[in-house]
C-alpha cells in the first residue's frame, strides 16, 4: 500500500478538526404544483436578472429502438432549429420595425436575449430555456410554439443532423465523455437507455423527417413530463407555465423495452482509442438514488474520494489547484439514472496516471473493508459545500429541484440535502462503501496508436 | 469581456471566463457602507442558494510599491491565507474544512481574495478572511509555501499561450508602472529573491483595512459585518496603481513553450463608461466563445484554433486583449483583423439589435452565481466605479448597454481598435509543422 493511501486513510478515520457546529440556513422550498398531468415546480428568486426554465419530456433514450440510435436528439435538435417568427418589441424599440424574419428557434431567442439547449437522458429530454426577465414571457412564447409545431421539413432535419454530427465529432476528442458513453452502454440495464447521447454519424444518416415526425407523434405527450422554473417568475404572466405545458398533447408514454443479455466476462475493463493526446482512465461504480437513505452518505464518500485524489496527484505544499490536482476527479451522478459513481484521472496532467489510478481504486477498497473510526466532519463539510456552492446557476437550481420532485417526496433539494449529510455517520458510510463500491466497471480511453502495456 | 485581466492568478478562477454584468435585477440593489475598523463593504443577498461568496479586494501593485519585485503581492496574498491565525490554523484551512474554495487572484495593480462556502460557515469565514489579511502575520514559513505555490504556478503558467501572451502584451503597452511586469513571474529566481521580510512589509502596507473592500454575495446578511474585529481604522484608500503607456508602442516576438499570437489595443478608462460598455459589447459581439461571430467562423470552419479576446476594464487606460492559440494562428489573427475592420462600418439595425440583446443575456448569465458577483463587486470597487459594476443594483450597465447603437459602437471601433501592438509566441521546440 502506498504512502498516499496509507495517509489519506489515516487521514478519514483521523479525527481531524474538530469543528464547531454552523448554524444551519434554511433556503426557500421550491413550490410544487400539478397542471393535469405535468408537474410544475417553481423557485422564485427576486435577486436574479434572469429566468430560467427546464422542460422535461418523457422522450430520451429509452424511447429508441437499438436501431433508432440518435432519433430523441435529432427530434430535439429538430425542435431548436424550427423557424420561428422573430418578435418586434416596439416598446421598447429592440428589433428593426417591419421585421417579419423567420429566424431558427435557437437564433430568434439569442436575437431576444436568452438561450436554449437540450440534453437527452436515459429516460427523458430537458430543454432548458433561460432569458433575461423582461424578455421571458416572449422567449416562452417562442419555444412553445416550437414545441407544439417543430418543422420536420427536410431541410430543418437536415440541418439538424448536421449541427449533432458535428457535436459528436467534438465529444469523440473529450476523452471522458467518450469513456462515459462506454460505461453508460456497458452499465445501463436497457440496452437503448446506454446508447450514446447524440447517437453516430451513421445512425443519423438514416433518419428522414418522417422518422422524426413518428418519434415526436409517439413521445412528446404531457404525461410524466415536468416544468422547473427559477428566477424571475414574476416577470410571467400567471398561467404561462401552464400554456407551455399544455404545448403537448395529453398521454402517457412507455419506454421501448430492448433486453439483450447481459455478458459475464472476467473483466470489465473498456477500452477505446481516440484522436486525443494523452490516456484517461475512468472508473464507475452503481450508486443511490436521491430518495434512499444511502444519499448523503455517499455524498460524504464522494467527497472524501474526490479528496483523495486529488491529495494523490496535488504537487507537495501547493496550496493553489494545480494541472496535476485538475487532473484527477470523482462525480456522484445523482441525477442520472441509474445514478453512478464516477472516477477519473487524466494522463495528460498527471505524471503517473496508472498509480493515481490504481491507489484511489485502492483506497475504495480499503473503505469497504474497513471499519471507521473517528469523525468524518471535515468531508461532510465537505459534502455539503461541494453540493451548495454547486447549486448555484439557475439551470443548475431548475434542474436538481425536477430531479427532487421526480425521484422522492419533494423538490427541496437544497436542505435536503444538507441534513442528509448532516445525519451521515462513519458507520453510514462504511455501509456505502461496501455495498456500492465492491467492483467497477473501468474504462481506458488511449490515444491511437498506443495500447495497454503502453 | 468586461472586467477580468487574465493576469498571473495565485489561483485560477472559473470566473476569469465570466466577467461581466447583468441588468434588469429586480429591487435587490446591493448595500454599501464602513467597515468598523476602516474599508468599506458591499453587500448583495440572495437568500434563495445554499452557498455564500466573500471577497476581499485590495488596491496593490504587483511588482511592489518601487516596481522592483514582480510576484511580492502574489507572495504576500498566497502567504497570508496560508499563515496560521490565532486559532492556529490559517485562512486556507479554516476556508477548506468548512467545505469551500478559496481563490488567490493578483493582478498588476489590484489584489482579490475570494471564497465561496456554505452559508452556515459565513460568518466564519469572514471574520477569519478580514484577520488573514488586516492583521498578517508573515512569516518565514508561510512565504517558502508561498514561494513554493508560485513556482508551480509560474511553470504552469508557461504552457498557458493566453496568460503569458497577456503578460507579454501589457510589457510591451506599458513601458513603466505595475502593468509592465506579470503578476507571477515564471522565474523561480525572481520569486526566492524576495526576502520574507520583503514580503511582510508589503502585506501589511497593501491588506490595511482601509485599502480593503469586502464584498458578500449569496445567502448572507449584514450581521456577518460585525465578524470584522480585525483593522487599523484610520487613513483611506490607496490611489489606483495606473501604469506608463508606451509611446508608440511595439510589436514583439518572444519564445516559449506554446505557440500563440496576441493582439492589444489600448482602450478607455473606466471612468468612460460609455466607450467602455462598447468594446465589452464588441468582444462579446466577436469572441464570445460559440457565439461570437469570429469563434462560430472557426467552429464552422473546423479549426482548432482558439480565440479568447476580451476588453479588460481598469482605472485608466483599459486594454482590449485578443490571444489566439491553437494551429494556423496568423491566418486566424487575419481573419480577427477582418471582423474587426468590418466593425468600423455601422452595423446593420436588426443584426445589432440582436447582437445587443444577445450581450445583454450574456451578461447577465455571466454574473448569476455569487461568487460571480462578489467578484464583480469587488473589481469594479477597486478599479474605481462601483456604480458601473455590471449587476450593480442602479442599472448603470445595463443603461449604457441599451443605449449604445450602431454609429456610436463603429466610432469606438474606429477609434481605438485600428493598430493593434502584436505578439508573436514561437515555441522553443516546434509544436507542428
Amino acid at each position: 500500500m502506498s504512502r498516499v493511501l496509507l495517509l489519506s486513510v489515516a487521514a478519514f478515520v483521523a479525527s481531524l478538526f474538530p469543528r464547531a457546529a454552523a448554524a444551519a440556513v434554511a433556503v426557500p422550498v421550491p413550490i410544487v404544483e400539478s397542471a393535469g398531468a405535468t408537474t410544475i415546480v417553481r423557485q422564485p428568486d427576486a435577486a436574479a436578472s434572469l429566468a430560467g426554465f427546464a422542460f422535461v419530456v418523457r422522450a430520451g433514450l429509452d424511447r429508441q429502438t437499438l436501431k433508432q440510435s440518435g432519433l430523441a436528439a435529432l427530434v430535439a435538435e429538430t425542435i431548436v432549429r424550427t423557424p420561428v417568427a422573430l418578435p418586434f418589441d416596439s416598446a421598447q424599440g429592440r428589433l428593426a420595425q417591419g421585421d417579419t424574419t423567420m429566424l431558427p428557434l435557437e437564433d430568434a431567442i439569442a436575437a431576444h436575449g436568452g438561450s436554449i439547449r437540450f440534453t437527452v437522458d436515459p429516460g427523458d429530454v430537458r430543454f432548458y430555456v433561460e432569458a433575461l426577465a423582461a424578455d421571458a414571457p416572449a422567449v416562452l412564447d417562442l419555444f412553445r410554439a416550437a414545441i407544439a409545431a417543430p418543422d420536420f421539413s427536410p431541410a430543418t432535419v437536415r440541418d439538424a443532423r448536421a449541427e449533432l454530427v458535428r457535436q459528436i465529432a467534438v465529444n469523440q476528442q473529450e476523452a471522458l465523455q467518450v469513456g462515459l458513453d462506454m460505461l453508460n452502454a456497458a452499465s445501463s440495464a436497457q440496452a437503448n437507455a446506454g446508447l450514446p447521447e447524440l447517437g453516430t454519424p451513421a445512425s443519423l444518416a438514416q433518419f428522414f423527417s418522417e422518422d422524426a415526425r413518428s418519434f415526436y407523434r409517439a413521445y412528446y405527450r404531457r404525461g410524466g413530463s415536468i416544468i422547473s422554473a427559477a428566477g424571475r417568475l414574476d416577470a410571467l404572466a400567471p398561467g404561462a407555465l401552464d400554456m407551455l405545458a399544455s404545448a403537448l398533447p395529453e398521454g402517457t408514454t412507455v419506454p421501448v423495452a430492448v433486453h439483450v443479455p447481459v455478458l459475464n466476462g472476467m473483466t470489465h475493463e473498456i477500452v477505446a482509442h481516440r484522436d486525443i493526446s494523452s490516456p484517461w482512465l475512468i472508473a464507475q461504480y452503481p450508486a443511490p438514488k436521491v430518495d434512499s437513505n444511502d444519499f448523503g452518505p455517499m455524498l460524504v464518500l464522494a467527497a472524501f474520494v474526490r479528496r483523495t485524489l486529488s491529495d494523490i496527484a496535488q504537487v507537495p505544499g501547493v496550496v493553489s489547484p494545480t494541472f496535476a490536482s485538475r487532473s484527477v476527479g470523482a462525480v456522484y451522478a445523482y441525477d442520472r439514472a441509474p445514478a453512478r459513481l464516477v472516477l477519473y484521472v487524466n494522463g495528460g496532467l498527471n505524471g503517473n496516471p496508472s498509480r493515481a489510478f490504481a491507489t484511489a481504486l485502492s483506497v475504495v477498497n480499503v473503505l469497504a473493508a474497513t471499519r471507521l473510526q473517528g469523525s468524518i466532519e471535515e468531508f461532510k463539510a465537505e459534502a455539503a459545500g461541494d453540493f451548495a456552492n454547486d447549486a448555484t446557476t439557475l439551470e443548475t437550481r431548475a434542474w436538481l429541484a425536477a430531479v427532487f420532485a421526480r425521484e422522492s417526496a419533494s423538490p427541496d433539494f437544497i436542505n435536503r440535502a444538507l441534513a442528509a449529510i448532516a445525519a451521515t455517520t462513519p458507520d453510514d458510510v462504511q455501509r456505502v462503501a461496501r455495498t456500492y463500491l465492491g467492483n467497477p466497471t473501468i474504462a481506458l480511453v488511449l490515444p491511437r496508436g498506443t495500447n495497454l502495456q503502453d | 469581456m468586461i472586467a477580468r485581466a487574465v493576469a498571473g492568478a495565485a489561483m485560477l478562477s472559473v470566473a476569469l471566463l465570466c466577467l461581466c454584468a447583468s441588468p434588469v435585477k429586480a429591487a435587490m440593489a446591493e448595500q454599501t457602507g464602513a467597515l468598523p475598523r476602516g474599508g468599506t463593504y458591499v453587500l448583495d443577498p440572495d437568500p434563495t442558494v445554499g452557498s455564500a461568496a466573500i471577497g476581499l479586494w485590495f488596491r496593490a501593485p504587483g511588482a511592489g510599491y518601487d516596481n522592483a519585485t514582480p510576484g511580492i503581492a502574489n507572495l504576500a496574498a498566497t502567504a497570508a491565507a496560508v499563515a496560521p491565525l490565532a486559532s492556529g490554523r490559517s485562512l486556507f484551512a479554516l476556508v477548506h474544512s468548512a467545505g469551500g474554495d478559496l481563490n488567490i487572484e493578483v493582478y498588476p495593480d489590484i489584489v482579490g481574495i475570494g471564497a465561496i462556502v456554505p452559508a452556515s460557515a459565513a460568518r466564519r469565514v469572514v471574520a477569519a478572511m478580514t484577520a488573514a489579511y488586516f492583521a498578517p502575520a508573515v512569516d518565514e514559513a508561510a512565504v517558502k509555501t508561498a514561494r513554493a505555490n508560485a513556482a508551480v504556478l509560474g511553470v504552469q503558467q508557461r504552457y498557458e499561450p493566453d496568460t503569458t501572451l497577456h503578460d507579454l502584451l501589457f510589457k510591451q503597452i506599458f513601458t513603466s508602472g505595475p502593468a509592465h511586469y506579470p503578476p507571477l513571474p515564471t522565474a523561480v529566481s525572481a520569486l526566492t529573491s524576495i526576502s520574507a521580510a520583503q514580503v511582510s512589509a508589503f502585506a501589511k502596507r497593501a491588506f490595511r483595512s482601509e485599502n480593503a473592500v469586502l464584498t458578500l454575495t449569496g445567502n448572507v446578511d449584514a450581521s456577518s459585518i460585525t465578524a470584522v474585529t480585525d483593522g487599523s481604522g484610520q487613513g483611506s484608500m490607496d490611489a489606483p496603481f495606473d501604469s506608463t503607456l508606451t509611446q508608440p508602442a511595439q510589436s514583439a516576438t518572444a519564445s516559449g513553450e506554446v505557440d500563440g499570437v496576441g493582439l492589444a489595443w489600448v482602450g478607455p478608462p473606466i471612468s468612460d463608461e460609455k466607450a467602455a460598455t462598447a468594446l465589452d459589447f464588441v468582444a462579446d459581439y466577436l469572441f464570445r466563445d460559440q457565439t461570437g461571430v469570429v469563434s462560430k467562423g472557426l467552429d464552422l470552419a473546423q479549426s482548432d484554433a482558439l480565440v479568447f479576446g476580451q476588453f479588460i476594464t481598469l482605472h485608466d487606460p483599459g486594454v482590449m486583449v485578443v490571444t489566439i492559440g491553437g494551429s494556423h494562428e496568423k491566418g486566424t489573427e487575419k481573419r480577427v483583423l477582418e471582423a474587426l475592420s468590418a466593425l468600423q462600418q455601422p452595423m446593420d439595425a436588426q443584426t445589432f439589435n440582436a447582437a445587443r440583446e444577445a450581450f445583454l443575456y450574456h451578461v447577465a448569465a455571466d454574473t448569476q452565481t455569487p461568487q460571480q458577483r462578489a467578484d464583480n463587486l469587488g473589481w469594479y470597487s477597486v478599479e474605481g466605479n462601483l456604480d458601473y459594476a455590471p449587476g450593480g443594483g442602479n442599472g448603470s450597465y445595463e443603461q449604457a448597454a441599451r443605449a449604445l447603437d450602431p454609429q456610436y459602437v463603429a466610432s469606438v471601433v474606429r477609434r481605438y481598435l485600428s493598430n493593434p501592438v502584436v505578439v508573436d509566441l514561437i515555441a522553443n521546440i516546434p509544436q507542428k509543422e
